[in-house]
């Protein structure tokens, strides 16, 4: 009895704040649009289930699907969530490596400072970029005052900006995952490979990195399954020219108050984040098997 | 006191008795002791290493020889040094002064991977991505070695620790003892010259340490490789080594082989650290011959016992009796050299042995250990029993510090 208590907690959790909001989205996109409050037909009517159901379809769905904006918008997210993923692992590695192999009275610390960034608003972080990139920011200042370059980068505004902010942003969610498996290798297995005749950037290719893959695995997807859906980091970092379905979503909501397509663009998002959040798991449950 | 005249010390107290008298040997002698020929060029030389963690003097001045085809103990209590001499050797930590001489070749300076020693390491360090297979290859790979080749030698290496039907398995899938064996297969898959091991058998339990112990012996003969071991443990160093080094607080206190350290040490800790030991303080009153005359006490009978080297009148001495070197009798002995009463105040029995714990008339207790040959006895020696304690003058072994 307690236990089933238990086990209900987070059930019900995943009911009432997943799965219900879930298929109000899912129900709103397989509405029509309407000049009204909500601005959607039909609304829900407990009196007429029958006729409720009748004006429910999948015509928004289609529209997606036949407007080529849209898929390049999905295609287009993936792609900056994919390179971004990728360069979030080259910055991070490195960290998690040193921090790994710091002094362990201080890895504390080096912890906290990784997480110290979420001590203040993602939103001013990201707005705080705009100051760092734009033409007369201070990287340009930076750069002029070394004598790097004369003429002030155009940053600000384009795929580069998004990408240095998805960098930015999600850079916890890579170290942390790779500091865990990082620190958990038995320094003597390095000792081992360098017995067994093997110097350090050998060791580190045959030992260490295999060592950290699940690691690599989860801060791989804890940065690409939000990534691709991100839409401040783009709006504001990000010109006309960066597309990303997140952004697409938001304007459809807010500037057409075409609220069933919007909802069709979140269920497909939904729908394309549910096999890497399924790889996700599996990566998860091997780890904990194997632990 | 420097380190080479502790060595010197511990050489004269291991030819010591067989010089004496040559007709008598103490234990078991293979015949093998290239330490004992001075034109043997040994493979392992410490010249004079020390090593410091800040402050903490880890390893105080040692020089040390070791020959080839030696199985070689570095024994001592946890935080002596042994390991950190071996992690020397092996090259994960560097000498704060000293050279490290393997094969005439100085590697003080040589990275681990550049070394021609593997080691075996206590925690046995086996890759868990990899299988039983791929880590004992893992050295060969390095060496860049043909395919067919590697497949070869780890296929031999499998079959001498008889694990070919793990090959495919990773090393969380095997027990303990079969960790074990694939750690020394790795260690000894590239025939490396010397091969280190680190407490190999610290994690076993007692019953599979003894099989291991042989497994070690056999090994170590049929490759014909030196082998340098490290072990808190003193039996499994009796067991296995040709000789012993014993080390306590950064310095060899004793070198020299099981059966010198047991029944020759040249001191107290090293007595008191291999086996059982009976312990007399007292003074050396006469010196006649090779025999020295020990007062122990106002009162007492003198001892009469081995003098040790240079010994001098009025000198503080301990002489150093081992249990089972001393007989118990209800009789006093008619020629005995030594005899002294005293009263059983304990006894175990263990089947094959048994313990006395007598106490002599000033108040101290002494060991006595008797083999149960025979299966009955008409009156066995029990507790209050008034009895006497008797041992040859050549038994007790005279030590000065």
């Amino acid at each position: 009895m307690r236990r089933w208590l238990l086990i209900s907690v987070p059930y019900l959790w995943l009911v009432v704040f997943f799965l219900v909001p879930f298929f109000i989205v899912f129900k709103i996109s397989l509405s029509d649009i309407a000049t009204a409050i909500p601005p959607y037909t039909p609304t829900f009517d407990i009196t007429d289930i029958r006729g409720f159901l009748s004006q429910l379809d999948f015509e928004n769905y289609a529209f997606i699907f036949s407007d080529s904006l849209y898929v390049n918008a999905y295609f287009s997210a993936i792609k900056i969530a994919a390179i971004s993923t990728l360069l979030t692992l080259l910055v991070a590695y490195p960290i998690a490596y040193g921090m790994a192999r710091a002094p362990k009275e201080w890895q504390p610390t080096l912890v906290m400072l990784v997480i110290l960034p979420f001590w203040t608003s993602f939103l001013i972080r990201v707005y705080a970029w705009i100051g760092i990139l734009k033409k007369e920011g201070l990287l340009n200042l930076f750069l002029m005052n070394l004598g790097v370059i004369s003429e002030p980068l155009t940053i600000m505004n384009t795929t580069t900006a998004v990408y240095i902010g998805i960098v930015y942003s999600y850079l916890p969610f890579m170290i942390l995952p790779l500091y865990a498996s990082l620190e958990k290798i038995n320094p003597s297995l390095l000792e081992a490979a360098a017995d067994l005749g093997s110097p350090p950037w050998k060791s580190f290719w045959q030992v260490t990195f295999p060592l950290s893959l699940p690691g690599v695995i989860a801060g791989c997807f804890l940065v690409f399954i939000p990534a691709t859906g991100e839409f401040v980091i783009p709006d504001l970092l990000g010109g006309s020219e960066t597309l990303m379905i997140g952004k697409t979503l938001w304007g459809e909501f807010f500037s057409n108050r075409d609220w069933p397509v919007s909802s069709a663009v979140a269920v497909v998002l939904l729908l394309v984040l549910v096999v890497p959040i399924v790889l996700f798991q599996r990566n998860q449950e091997k780890q904990r098997e194997a632990a | 006191m420097s380190e080479a005249a502790v060595l010197g010390s511990s050489q004269t107290a291991t030819s010591g008795p067989g010089q004496k008298s040559p007709v008598r040997t103490p234990a078991p002698q293979s015949g093998f002791a290239p330490w004992k020929d001075p034109s043997r060029e040994p493979i392992v030389r410490f010249q004079n290493v020390v090593k410091r963690f800040g402050d903490f003097v880890a390893v105080k001045d040692c020089t040390l020889d070791i020959y080839e085809r030696e199985f070689f103990a570095l024994l001592g209590p946890s935080g002596c040094g042994k390991t950190t001499l071996l992690r020397m050797l092996a090259g994960f930590e560097k000498p704060t002064s000293g050279r490290i001489i393997v094969g005439g070749q100085d590697i003080t300076d040589l990275a681990p991977y550049e070394r021609p020693v593997n080691m075996m390491f206590q925690s046995y360090a086996l890759f868990p991505h990899m299988t039983v297979e791929q880590n004992i290859g893992y050295g060969l790979k390095q060496d860049a070695m043909a395919k067919p080749l590697i497949e070869k030698r780890v296929e031999e290496a499998m079959t001498m620790l008889e694990l070919n039907r793990f090959a495919k398995r990773k090393p969380h899938q095997l027990s303990g003892g079969q960790q074990q064996r694939v750690a020394l297969a790795r260690a000894i898959a590239k025939k490396p010259r010397i091969v280190l091991l680190d407490e190999p058998l610290g994690a076993l339990d007692k019953r599979l340490r003894q099989q291991a112990q042989f497994e070690l012996m056999r090994i170590q003969e049929t490759t014909g490789t030196t082998f340098i071991i490290v072990t808190h443990d003193q039996e499994e160093a009796m067991t296995v080594s040709s000789r012993i080094a014993v080390m306590d607080h950064g310095e060899f206190r004793q070198v020299a082989t099981p059966g010198d350290i047991y029944e020759a040490p040249n001191s107290r800790y090293v007595a008191n650290f291999i086996g059982d030991v009976n312990l007399f303080e007292g003074k050396v009153v006469k010196v006649d011959g090779n025999f020295a005359e020990i007062d122990w006490g106002p009162g007492l009978a003198r001892f009469k016992s081995l003098a040790p080297e240079g010994c001098t009148g009025d000198q503080q001495v301990w002489l150093t009796l081992r249990p089972e070197k001393i007989r118990i009798a209800f009789e006093k002995p008619s020629d005995a050299s030594n005899a002294v009463p005293g009263k059983v105040v304990d006894v175990g029995y263990l089947g094959s042995i048994s313990h006395y714990h007598v106490e002599l008339g000033n108040g101290q207790r002494v060991k006595a250990l008797r083999a149960n040959s025979a299966r009955t006895v008409e009156r066995p020696i029990s507790w209050e029993d008034n009895v006497w304690l008797e041992w040859p003058p050549e038994t007790g072994i005279v030590v000065t510090r």
